[in-house]
């Protein structure tokens, strides 16, 4: 029964929002949109546990980041000002880690999103096993890359199964220690973390295409389109707005990155997978600079929030178009 | 979206899709092939001969069903704060909580870890709990309010016509519809909370209170080499985890379209 309530609502949306890909709200609010009484108390408990333990946290960082300090709380703090920051800017390992960064989200989020939204144009096409595929490519999203780390560690090492598969079909000029050279390291985390998370594109994608009327593709192919033509200059506008938000989504992420390069490669080897999450860890736990790490960090929570705030907005305005 | 009516079409489609996935499905069959190379099952005797296995297993579930509740309350009840009901200075409001979304575990490492030695919290699993559904209450609500925003206000109405209070339209007209987003927050939720490492890692000290994360490099620390027994333990990690996704698989996907990202 439920099954069938949720139908009927979900047809309720989409027509309130004029069969848009991706639903969204309604432009013109109807003026019985809103239930008498507040909504105050109802989003109290979000507020109070997202301010309490977030914004708390970003204010802590903030008094910290001034502050030469080993962690210990008995251990006296010598309030620096911003010298954090000025060491900051001229560490050659924070600007290395900025880079890679950079480097790191256009690379996986271009292939993660060309593999994704193929594969979802696939998934819609009638094939056999669909329900497999599906799995198949969303079960490294659901694994921890802790639980994965020793298994790529494995299959990278100058013995794994990767340099076997490259000798067994003749590439053996190729075979290396891949997680062990500055040259490599990178693009194997890369590589981890595409694998790891074309699964949610794919999903997400597959999502939107559902929505795309059948009628309009019919329409195309009937003014002589091609498939590819018709994904292309169809199907890939109308994903416009998934492919805006998992872009800000992995701009986020990858400043978030830590678990892939702290547990494949530590960062390593010299810095070569350095990211601000691992160069922060390393910071703190293991030098006890929780001063500097805290500035890091602080510089790390600019670029997410101006970055993402960035982003938004011009969605938002290349939406009003 | 690609026609498929020649029987060629039929194939090329066919074709790609398993190209597509033989890279993903090959780390996985690494994986499980290693874990009974050498001694086959054994490894995986030898896993749990450290005995350690329950415990981690049980922290686990208690972090993920502490997170999984505590984050499907607080998105459920302002998600429909957002979508249905007045507040000054809405878009405000939520634009605190998205703001949000973008913080890394990195930022929260130094005040959670003084919080938490001061408070006496260290080595408590509420200390991991709290965090984590702090952080995914955020990108949780973004979804559930654009859910919420679809039903139609007029079946809320009806009931608060017929002398039903806003509690008992949230709870008997709105909750019953909510099912598709509910499955599909507690599947990102559940992926979270059971695959985190860094907060338990920082935050669970005692070996009573570690996590499923944390037995890989367990089992790395115990036996040094013995590569087999580690991904053995990787595999008994994984397996809970893809079992629970294909259980909510179907609700999960629909319940993704259903919240459509914007």
């Amino acid at each position: 029964m439920s099954a069938r309530t949720s139908t009927e609502v979900r047809e309720g949306r989409s027509a309130g929002s004029a069969g848009r890909p991706g639903g969204g709200r309604p432009q013109v609010q109807q003026w019985k949109d809103r239930l008498e009484g507040s909504g105050i108390p109802w989003i109290l408990l979000a507020v109070i546990l997202v301010v309490g333990l977030i914004y708390f946290s970003i204010g802590y960082t903030g008094y910290v980041s001034t502050l030469d300090w080993n962690g210990f709380i008995l251990s006296p703090a010598d309030h620096v000002g911003a010298s954090n920051f000025t060491t900051m800017f001229s560490d050659r390992v924070f600007w290395l880690a900025l880079q890679h960064t950079a480097v790191f989200y256009v690379v996986t989020f271009t292939i993660q999103t060309a593999i994704g939204f193929f594969f979802a144009a696939l998934m819609h096409s009638q094939l056999k096993l669909g329900n497999v595929y599906k799995v198949i490519i969303f079960v490294p999203t659901v694994l921890a890359p802790a639980t994965m780390a020793p298994v790529f560690r494995n299959i990278f090492d100058t013995h794994g199964q990767f340099n076997w598969l490259l000798e067994h079909v003749g590439l053996n000029f190729l075979a290396r220690p891949w997680l062990a050279e500055n040259g490599t390291a990178m693009p194997v985390v890369m590589g981890i973390t595409i694998w790891q998370w074309t699964g949610l594109t794919f999903i997400l994608f597959y999502a939107a295409m559902s929505q795309i009327e059948t009628e309009i593709l019919e329409a195309a192919r009937v003014d002589g389109a091609g498939n590819l033509r018709t994904l292309w200059s169809i199907v890939w506008p109308m994903c416009a707005g998934t492919t805006a938000a998992l872009a800000v989504l992995g701009f986020i992420g990858a400043l978030k990155t830590f678990d892939v390069p702290y547990l494949i490669t530590k960062g390593g080897p010299n810095h070569a997978t350095e990211f601000l999450g691992t160069y922060i860890y390393q910071t703190m736990v293991q030098q006890k600079h929780f001063g500097y790490a805290a500035a890091i960090s602080i510089a790390l929570l600019v670029l997410a929030i101006g970055g993402g705030v960035a982003m938004s907005i011009r969605n938002r305005a290349a939406e009003g178009k | 979206m690609f026609s498929t009516r020649s029987r060629m079409s039929k194939i090329v489609v066919q074709v790609l899709a398993t190209l597509i996935v033989i890279p993903y499905i090959l780390p996985l069959v690494a994986m499980v092939q290693g874990s009974f190379a050498g001694r086959g099952i054994g490894n995986y005797q030898k896993v749990f001969g450290t005995g350690v296995v329950g415990t981690y297993f049980r922290n686990s579930i208690i972090i993920s069903v502490g997170t999984i509740a505590l984050v499907y309350v607080c998105t459920m009840l302002a998600a429909f704060g957002f979508a249905k009901l007045r507040i000054a200075g809405k878009e405000a409001w939520f634009w605190v909580l998205l703001a949000a979304l973008t913080m890394p575990e990195a930022v929260l490492l130094t005040p959670l870890f003084v919080t938490a030695s001061t408070f006496d919290m260290y080595n408590q699993l509420i200390a991991v709990i709290l965090p984590l559904a702090a952080l995914q209450v955020p990108f949780a609500i973004l979804l559930a309010r654009n859910f919420f925003e679809g039903i139609p206000t007029a079946l809320m109405e009806a009931a608060r016509v017929d002398g039903a209070n806003v509690v008992k339209v949230f709870w008997y007209i709105v909750l019953p519809l909510t099912r598709p987003i509910a499955a599909a927050i507690v599947v990102l939720t559940l992926i979270n909370s059971w695959n985190a490492y860094l907060l338990p890692m920082l935050m669970l000290n005692d070996p009573s209170k570690q996590v499923v994360t944390l037995l890989p490099s367990f089992f790395t620390s115990q036996y040094t080499n013995d590569q087999t027994g580690v991904l053995a333990a990787a595999v008994i990690t994984a397996v809970p985890v893809i079992i629970a996704y294909l259980f909510l698989q179907k609700s999960f996907e629909r319940g993704l379209s259903a919240g459509a990202l914007k």
